[in-house]
């Protein structure tokens, strides 16, 4: 029923995901048409859901906290928010990209903004913006249920434990649960066991709401129609909503086999507090107005590796803290968003290394940096004539940053003496994308410019080693804003009576003043095995091309062919591979329905990776290919629902790196999941 | 004015303004111990509040205080109230008995610190600085110098200083006084010698513990061998130029950039800048070349491509 609710309340807002730069992935709730989902379902973890999304590619430096990758373009170029919540990861390594602070039974979906076309919320976002949807109840729900979530993986004996309740009626609705999760070590194709790729992670979740206006009456049969349309409820006259969040996510005991540490501990709290005012006539469609918090502690551990040559402790803590509000309005013609964000973020990390018997050494790598941020983000959505609209979006925002440590300022004056104490930068963004539909085809082009601030690495980084190239990387304050033109296009047609539809998608990203590290052989590393020392620079320009292809072919009612083709191109100023491009890759699949039996036979592989980032550090990664089987039985007995998922992954148990494998640590060899949901 | 002049006592004692106001109102100062009424060879109000501020940063060495005539205190301090291997910093302080302000005009001469090689049965002096100055204009009862001790006390051997000191024509002196050399913890490491011929010259690192993480100005006295050795040993007079290279020995030879070398200044010191990047022990290996920009000591360059002359610090 809730599962229901939810369908179609993702499908009300295909006004705004029509577009091709708009990709989600569903975590709750059966899948509808065309909705991609994970094979797992819920139990499957964040990284996996975000691996379902086109244009993301995930970086993994273990099994856990993999970084996703928006058209090849990392963390850095791609801005994460929690319900359009900002929030930081506190690792100078980038153990921890803020995805890994959810669990899938926190979220309702994970949204996907290509390029320049961001979400409200999202400052910086050249690559894309990824919004990690809440799964709130919702009022008018089911009263009671409860969800149980159970899976085992053969491969590293991963468990997964979850359970949550929901509860709702038509003033007030709560939700909220718990998630566990433990792996052992996985083993890679062949059998060999990788070393600290374990983990454990806990998770709860609660959020609620109430409605703060009196109810009017309204027929039952209406009401109950208008909780499809809207998950608040479409009770005429006006609405007003207070909404709660809390997240507590804690991960210990984290292996990272590409890195020279792990993690003892990674926890997050996060938090908001969300009014809403809905209209039902009128213009305006809604005000929502967010408080938020959030706090991270990251800690890394390397006293369980042997042969450590020197013992280290590198904590690190972000916290923010902002506000945003979003008005929406429409007429019919038009759909307009304006919304205005705040926040203050601060970055604060430090490592003091122990060498046996001589005085610690002590350095600052994130100098308590505060960045305080607000933008302005408006968009309008218009409908031009049947099948034609257009959607502009545009944001502008202004931040100053203030290093606030001493000890860490002083130390980076050494390396730009006369550096100020604090800097500001003005960023803007805006994009535009025409929309053409026929009854068989549909032609989407859009262009953008957008420009992004340094991150605080890039920017005030401190002899922040990376493990990808073997250099100590040193942030710099006078990096310029790098800025991007994007370009791109999509076609779909769809033929033979719907059976055949191919699609075709590419976008290009001109960018200006590109940051990257660049070599400076003058400077030492500290790291004591590293090559050398890297200080971030601006490129004068760089290109990245994204490029794919998809086909569906639906035979018979009961069965699909489905196949994707990928291919980007990344270049420097020297025309030089960029590192990290993902080499051709591609999927292809057969999924069958057989009444409440869903099954999936799947192959994926990359080819030879030829344009790699030599003058980067990066390697050649090999051609690989790997096998899929899974299936999905879903049994329902009165209002009772009980789903059996089974799979297996890597069939032929191959040992295969990909090439956002960090330092190539090998993918997992044959897995065997099984997991059972049920939901009461 | 009692209100005026009290506001102003707080303001100066509480802000440690360094601005002074007429006579009038100096009176409202007060210090515990001292009269300040009015005494040309003493300090006024302002200065014997600064010189009293001064004094609460340092400590009493008891072995080298003295009394004068009866009349007057002589106190040394030292950063810590003990003197330790390499530079030290030495103040003096005279006060009336009488009224217990601080004197303006006395004269330290003749520090003469001795040490006894009981082995050898040997004496030598070691580096001292010239003379005994007024340590700044706000504080001009206070005399400041310096002595760099070449060995901790031990059982090869221990020190004993000597001073002479004339307060408004009153002469005293210390002679012989046993006093004890600490060693410098492990890793600080800031006395060095070297040859050049028949001539040793010792380089002294000042006071290195106050540097933090970041550029730090490094000030260092090269001082020369005396014959006979009992005379404390004074500044050479060659003009050298000292190049420093700053390592982190447990970080495999980590250096920093954009070090520059110390050269000689008006007073005597050699200054340059150290970037040190983080805290932990630093190796500055050192290469001294004379005015001619020869090599005359260290820039030897051993395996590890590092000169054999260093200092160690540890911040």
């Amino acid at each position: 029923m809730i599962a229901l609710a939810l369908t179609i309340l993702l499908a009300t807002d295909t006004i705004a995901t029509s577009s091709h730069t708009i990709d989600e992935v569903v975590v709750v709730a059966a899948a509808g048409e065309g909705r991609k989902r994970s094979a797992k379902g819920k139990v499957a973890s964040i990284d996996e859901h975000l691996a379902e999304l086109s244009h993301v590619n995930l970086v993994r430096r273990g099994s856990y906290a993999w970084e996703p990758v928006v058209n090849n373009m990392q963390t850095e170029r791609v801005t994460t928010t929690i319900d359009g919540m900002k929030i930081f990861y506190a690792c100078t390594d980038k153990m921890d990209p803020v995805t890994s602070y959810v669990e899938s039974s926190n979220l309702q979906s994970i949204l996907l903004n290509s390029g320049l076309n961001g979400n409200p919320q999202s400052t910086g976002n050249i690559g894309g913006s990824l919004d990690l949807k809440l799964r709130k109840a919702g009022f008018n729900a089911d009263p009671f249920h409860v969800n149980a979530d159970v899976g085992y993986e053969t491969n590293g004996h991963l468990q997964v434990y979850g359970a949550d309740a929901s509860f709702s009626t038509q003033r007030f609705y709560t939700n909220g649960g718990v998630f566990y999760r433990h792996a052992d070590n996985y083993k890679e194709g062949g059998g060999r066991k990788v070393e600290f790729s374990q983990f454990q992670k806990v998770n709860a979740f609660a959020n609620a709401g109430v409605r703060l206006s009196p109810l009017p009456t309204s027929p039952k049969g209406e009401e109950s129609h208008s909780v499809g349309s809207s998950p608040l409820g479409g009770i005429r006259g006006g609405l007003d909503i207070l909404e709660g969040t809390f997240i507590f996510d804690r991960a210990t005991d984290v292996g990272y086999p590409a890195l020279n540490m792990d993690v003892a501990k990674a926890e997050a709290f996060i938090t908001s507090l969300a009014y809403k005012h809905q209209w039902l006539g009128g213009f305006f469609n809604s005000w929502e107005t967010k408080a938020y918090y959030n706090h991270i502690t990251h800690v890394m551990d390397d006293t369980k590796r042997p042969d450590v040559e020197i013992h280290m402790d590198m904590p690190g803590k972000s916290w923010t803290s902002g506000l945003y509000s979003l008005l929406s309005a429409s007429n019919g013609r038009h759909d307009v968003q304006a919304n205005y964000d705040l926040y203050y973020n601060r970055l604060f990390a430090d490592m003091t290394m122990y060498p046996g018997g001589a005085a610690p050494m002590y350095m600052v790598t994130w100098p308590d940096v505060g960045t305080l941020n607000t933008g302005l983000a408006l968009s309008d959505c218009v409908r031009l004539t049947e099948g034609q609209s257009l959607k502009v979006s545009a944001k502008l925002a202004w931040q100053t940053q203030r290093l606030n440590n001493e000890e860490g300022y002083r130390a980076q004056e050494v390396f730009f003496p006369g550096m100020r104490r604090s800097y500001q930068q003005v960023t803007g963004r805006v994009a535009l994308n025409y929309q053409l539909s026929t009854l068989h085809s549909q032609l989407n082009v859009g262009a953008g410019w957008g420009s992004r601030a340094p991150t605080v690495t890039e920017a005030y980084g401190y002899y922040l080693n990376n493990t990808f190239d073997q250099y100590d990387y040193i942030g710099n304050p006078r990096l310029k804003n790098e800025s991007a033109i994007e370009l791109n296009g999509a076609a779909k047609f769809s033929m033979l009576n719907d059976q055949l539809s191919i699609g075709l998608d590419a976008n290009a990203f001109f960018l200006s003043n590109y940051i990257i590290g660049q070599f400076e052989n003058r400077l030492s590393p500290m790291t004591v095995d590293a090559e050398g020392v890297k200080v971030y620079g601006n490129l004068d320009h760089a290109t990245i091309v994204n490029s794919s292809f998809t086909a569906e072919w639906k035979p018979l009612h009961w069965l699909a062919w489905n196949t994707r083709l990928s291919y980007a191109i990344g270049r420097d100023d020297k025309g030089d591979p960029l590192p990290l491009i993902s080499p051709f890759a591609y999927t292809s699949n057969f999924t069958f329905v057989y009444k409440r039996l869903q099954g999936k036979v799947e192959l994926r592989g990359n080819g030879k990776q030829v344009n790699y980032g030599k003058k980067y550090g990066e390697t050649a990664t090999p051609a690989w290919v790997i096998g899929n089987i899974s299936g999905e039985y879903t049994l329902s007995i009165h209002k009772y629902a009980l789903t059996f998922r089974v799979g297996v992954e890597n069939i032929a148990d191959k040992r295969y790196t990909t090439y956002s494998d960090w330092c190539d640590i090998p993918q997992k060899g044959r897995n065997v999941y099984v997991n059972l949901s049920v939901l009461l | 004015m009692k209100t005026k002049v009290l506001m102003l006592f707080l303001a100066v004692a509480s802000l440690g303004l360094t601005s002074c106001n007429s006579n009038d109102d100096e009176t409202g100062i007060v210090i515990d111990g001292i009269d300040l009424s009015q005494d040309v060879d003493c300090c006024s109000a302002e200065e014997a509040l600064q010189v009293y501020k001064f004094i609460q940063t340092v400590k009493i060495i008891p072995e080298l205080s003295t009394t004068v005539d009866d009349k007057y205190e002589v106190w040394a301090y030292s950063k810590t109230g003990t003197l330790h291997k390499g530079y030290n910093d030495l103040y003096f302080v005279v006060t009336k008995k009488k009224t217990g302000n601080y004197v303006k005009y006395f004269d330290i001469t003749n520090i003469t610190p001795l040490m006894n090689m009981v082995k050898m049965n040997m004496w030598h002096s070691t580096p001292v600085g010239g003379s005994f100055e007024v340590f700044d204009t706000t504080r001009p009862a206070v005399k400041r110098g310096w002595v760099s001790l070449l060995m901790n006390t031990s059982d090869a051997g221990s020190w004993q200083f000597s001073y002479d000191i004339e307060v408004l024509g009153s002469k005293g002196s210390v002679t012989n006084k046993a006093i004890n050399v600490d060693a410098l913890p492990e890793g600080q490491d800031w006395l060095k010698s070297f040859k050049v011929g028949d001539d040793t010259y010792y380089l002294s690192l000042v006071n290195p513990s106050d540097w933090k993480t970041g550029t730090n100005t490094i000030q260092a006295y090269v001082s020369k061998k005396n014959s006979p050795a009992t005379t404390p040993y004074g500044l050479a007079t060659e003009q050298f130029t000292i190049e420093i290279d700053p390592r982190m020995p447990d970080m495999g030879n980590h250096t920093s950039p954009d070090n520059t070398p110390l050269t000689k200044q008006k007073d005597g010191s050699y200054t340059g800048s150290i970037n040190l990047t983080m805290t932990g022990l630093w190796r500055i290996h050192l290469t001294v070349k004379d005015a001619k920009r020869n090599v005359v000591a260290g820039g030897d360059d051993l395996k590890d491509g590092l000169s054999s002359l260093f200092w160690d610090v540890t911040l």
